[in-house]
């Protein structure tokens, strides 16, 4: 544990940490561009400078082993004389186009011009033009105007997600950031990464283009259910003094985009693309009315209706569902499960094309609370469902239900969030709410429990499954 | 002769390059006599008391490099000759490859066997064709007579050697850029720590050495360290190729003892200027070492500490000898739009400030200068000073500021009149 002196403040660094781990860890800042926590050294920026004290020279903390008794200056006239420096330089080609660029408002360059230069650009010579957009993939798109050249999606390609997907060619002030020919980005499942850790907006992500000023949107916590890793993301929204009275309302509840929020127990700073595009699974025509065989009747109507037949029942057969917050699953067991042979269901398959398992993030279980329905509901409701002959009860909670291996005697109680066929079909179909319109927690396949926020408010003609499942037992009073 | 030769001495001929010339002037004896009389560590100590100096233009002491490698440390380490000879001004490694290639080799074996190297490699500058050629031819002549191979000369050393042509960019020259090219990457330089003697080539120990670095090892090891000690100064042991061209009436390759006095070698030796054109000033050591004027080189003496004395340096032994009459703007020009050219990309100031160096002296030629820029490059040159990743952002300094120290008068002359003062320029050079 060598000490060392930032600033002549004693610091007990780690012995294999660099300055920048070491000042970082303990409360100072130095700036970084290239750097990455997670990515290898690449030294490229030079703006993460710092002074030994006593020397006449700068030198980069990113490279810089810790050794006792070093003393470093994070923030002397000559470290800022040569991060000023260091910004000119960047900026020099930089079309400052902050104007219509997604990344303004969470720009590391923008942060760093008022932070460290703030001055007006000192050159006179026209500046190196390049590809504006240029198409990386299906999902991102690249501006090599803006590019630093920092290579950090380069390093991610190949340390991270392992694809080699990107590198850099020609070389000096015309390097170009580009696909590699033979594996090109659109088959890493990880790709949408590299536009996060890219500290400029060079790299674009193309379902968010121009979609919002990320200051008008707030993100919150949420955890992603494409599998059964449970990644923290940051599902950003519209904030609410922001909200948008003309234009299209939809706007204000609908998902702008998805990021990774970091959480070094489940997902690092990283997600999949599957988890940036929830929108497409949030976003399905919703089912917000409560159906009797079809016939719309009031949600009251219809839980009065479900709770009937759960207490005429003699056989019931529950599916629940692996989409259901720990919260949820154990109202259910609370409520029903004495009256039920209760089965968890995989709500979501794999779809076709998708990855199914790799060694970073991405898990066969495509649902989220699978090990977290198992731990509540107990190990007898993971086999395969089975029906026996007198069933004359089957709870269908959430999706992914064959409704064509149901025992035809039977009467359907179905809870689902979005429009369906079956929907119309069920004897009672109430619409519940989805993981954005409530908060919970999902249990991973490691046992790391993670909560979600609401984002939305539900529409109030759509039940929230844990206060509807007290609604349901026999003996108590309708709720909602 | 500019003094005592080391590595120029026998005659050129059509054939002195082959192996049946080489072994006729005694070659390979020293590697048979070292690996049956000589441990590893004799062979690095005595480099290391010769005080052999680097001759790829840091003039960083060979025996202190090979030092840090640690024998028996049970991992592979590697051996490099960088024959990337790039720097402008210089073609002496050219020499050595053409004329001696077996000199190169035998040098390459006995440092394998001082610094246990099981694989030696030759990286070789892109654009070198009857270099390559030679030494290729050089390489399959040794393997056929058990020079390379398993069980050397019935010893229990086995070494192998691989000739690696670079693509033509001058950033492989220096030593991690070579290596990463080697390695099958880009040829970006690497940031120190770890030194490549700690982690270089496939992250093991490996030393990279010049090609005329390497070539003096062989006379070290046959004639003593004492034997190198006596030729040069004290300080500056040996001699240096030095590649000289320009505005001089007998342009060439020549072998100068260190402490040689360089009047004598530019009037005498190198007969002096071409006709009418006195010396204006010397590029001594590639272009990236600072001009020194007429009257500032004439008194010194051929060694590093003169040199430095001076404010230069002598680099890689690249001279350029420039007349009288040349324009010294077109002539930084020229530099700038190399070092533009040649930057690898990597690091933020040499990326972009060597684009901005070049259109700034780009617009003073186009007669659109500004009094102020002068102090822009300087300013320039200044914030690239050590900020890079490899010695080219200070490279490129120097040589910006060593010419404008001198001859700003011509840039500032440029700037108010929107043309040169001068009309010469190092192209209109006509030799005989």
């Amino acid at each position: 544990m060598p000490e060392i002196f930032i600033n002549g403040q004693s610091v007990q660094a780690e012995t294999n940490q660099t300055v920048m781990q070491a000042a970082l860890a303990n409360g100072f800042y130095i700036p970084y561009f290239c750097w990455h926590p997670q990515l290898s050294i690449a030294g490229n920026c030079r703006i993460c400078t710092v002074q030994v004290e006593g020397r006449s020279w700068v030198e980069i903390a990113c490279n810089m082993p810790v050794s006792e008794g070093l003393h470093i200056l994070t923030d002397s006239d000559l470290v800022r004389a040569h991060r000023k420096a260091t910004m000119q330089f960047i900026t020099l080609n930089h079309p400052v186009d902050c104007g219509i660029c997604d990344k303004a408002g969470e720009c590391t360059l923008q942060d760093y011009h008022f932070a460290y230069n703030g001055s007006p650009s000192v050159s006179r010579e026209p500046k190196v033009h390049a590809t504006k957009y240029h198409d990386l993939s299906a999902r991102i798109l690249l501006d090599n105007e803006r590019c630093i050249l920092c290579s950090r999606c380069v390093r991610f390609t190949r340390e991270i997600s392992k694809s080699n997907a990107l590198g850099i060619k020609n070389r000096g002030d015309v390097s170009l950031v580009r696909a590699a020919e033979d594996s090109p980005l659109d088959g890493d499942p990880y790709s949408d990464n590299v536009v996060d850790i890219c500290p400029v907006g060079a790299l674009l992500s193309k379902p968010f283009l121009q979609k919002a000023r990320v200051w008008y949107l707030q993100p919150t916590p949420s955890v992603c259910p494409g599998c059964e890793r449970g990644c923290s993301v940051s599902i950003w929204h519209r904030k609410a003094q922001w909200r948008l009275r003309a234009l299209d309302p939809a706007q204000n509840t609908s998902i702008a985009r998805v990021t990774p929020l970091e959480n070094p127990a489940v997902n690092g700073p990283w997600i999949c693309n599957k988890g940036r595009d929830l929108a497409q699974v949030f976003e399905r025509p919703r089912a917000d009315h409560a159906l009797l065989k079809g016939k719309p009747v009031e949600l009251a109507v219809a839980i009065a209706a479900a709770r009937k037949l759960v207490g005429e029942a003699r056989h019931a057969v529950a599916l629940v569902s692996s989409w259901g917050s720990n919260e949820e699953l154990a109202a259910f067991k609370t409520a029903l499960a004495g009256r039920f042979t209760t089965f968890v269901k995989r709500d979501h398959e794999a779809m076709p094309g998708e990855r199914i398992e790799d060694d970073l993030l991405i898990r066969p279980d495509k649902n989220p609370n699978t090990a977290g329905a198992r731990a509540i509901l107990g190990e007898s409701s993971t086999g395969e469902p089975a029906f026996p002959a007198d069933t004359d009860l089957v709870l269908v909670w959430g999706e992914g239900c064959n409704f064509a291996r149901l025992p035809a005697t039977a009467k359907v109680v179905f809870l689902n969030s979005y429009l369906q066929p079956e929907n119309g079909h069920a004897d009672v179909f109430i619409p519940i709410s989805i993981q954005t319109e409530r908060a919970g927690h999902y249990t991973n396949f490691a046992g790391v429990v993670s909560r979600f926020e609401r984002c939305f408010a539900k529409n109030p003609s759509v039940a929230d499954a844990q206060e509807l499942f007290a609604g349901l037992a026999v003996g108590t009073a309708v709720t909602s | 002769m500019p003094g005592k030769q080391l590595l120029m001495t026998f005659p050129v001929t059509a054939t002195s390059h082959t192996l049946a010339a080489y072994l006729a002037r005694g070659g390979y004896a020293t590697l048979r006599r070292a690996l049956a009389t000589m441990k590893p560590e004799d062979v690095t100590k005595e480099v290391t008391a010769s005080g052999l100096l680097g001759h790829g233009g840091a003039a960083f002491p060979a025996g202190r490099k090979w030092g840090v490698v640690h024998l028996n440390d049970n991992q592979p380490h590697y051996l490099c000759a960088n024959a990337d000879e790039g720097e402008p001004g210089t073609f002496k490694d050219r020499w050595i490859l053409e004329n001696a290639p077996h000199l190169l080799l035998e040098s390459m074996l006995l440092a394998s066997y001082a610094l246990q190297v099981r694989n030696a490699f030759v990286y070789i500058r892109g654009e070198f064709d009857l270099p390559y050629r030679r030494l290729a031819a050089a390489v399959e002549e040794a393997y056929a007579d058990g020079y390379f191979g398993e069980r050397i000369l019935g010893t229990e050393f086995s070494c192998d050697v691989v000739v690696y042509r670079g693509a033509g960019s001058y950033v492989c020259g220096e030593a991690s850029g070579l290596l990463s090219s080697l390695e099958g990457k880009r040829g970006y330089p690497r940031n120190r720590p770890p030194r490549l003697t700690v982690q270089g080539l496939f992250k093991r120990p490996t030393v990279v050495n010049n090609v005329e670095t390497l070539a003096n090892i062989a006379g070290i090891i046959a004639h003593g360290a004492e034997a190198y000690k006596k030729v040069g100064t004290a300080k500056c042991p040996g001699t240096q190729l030095v590649s000289i061209s320009g505005h001089i009436a007998r342009p060439g390759v020549y072998e100068v003892e260190y402490g040689y006095p360089m009047a004598k070698f530019l009037f005498e030796d190198c007969g002096g200027m071409l006709p009418g054109q006195p010396l204006k000033c010397i590029v001594p050591g590639g272009i990236s070492t600072k001009v020194l004027t007429a009257a500032e080189v004439e008194p010194l003496t051929f060694d590093h500490q003169s040199f430095a004395g001076a404010g230069s340096s002598l680099g890689s032994g690249g001279m350029i000898a420039i007349a009288e009459g040349t324009c010294m703007v077109r002539l930084l020009q020229v530099m700038l739009r190399f070092y533009h050219h040649e930057s690898c990309g990597q690091c933020t100031p040499c990326r972009e400030g060597m684009g901005w160096m070049h259109r700034i002296i780009d617009r003073i030629v186009a007669g659109q200068g500004q009094p102020e820029d002068i102090d822009s490059l300087y300013r320039i040159s200044r914030l690239q000073d050590g900020m890079t990743i490899c010695g080219m952002g200070d490279a490129a300094g120097y040589a910006t500021v060593g010419i404008l120290d001198k001859y700003r008068s011509e840039f500032e002359y440029w700037i108010r009149e929107k043309h040169s003062q001068l009309e010469g320029n190092l192209e209109g050079a006509v030799h005989a």
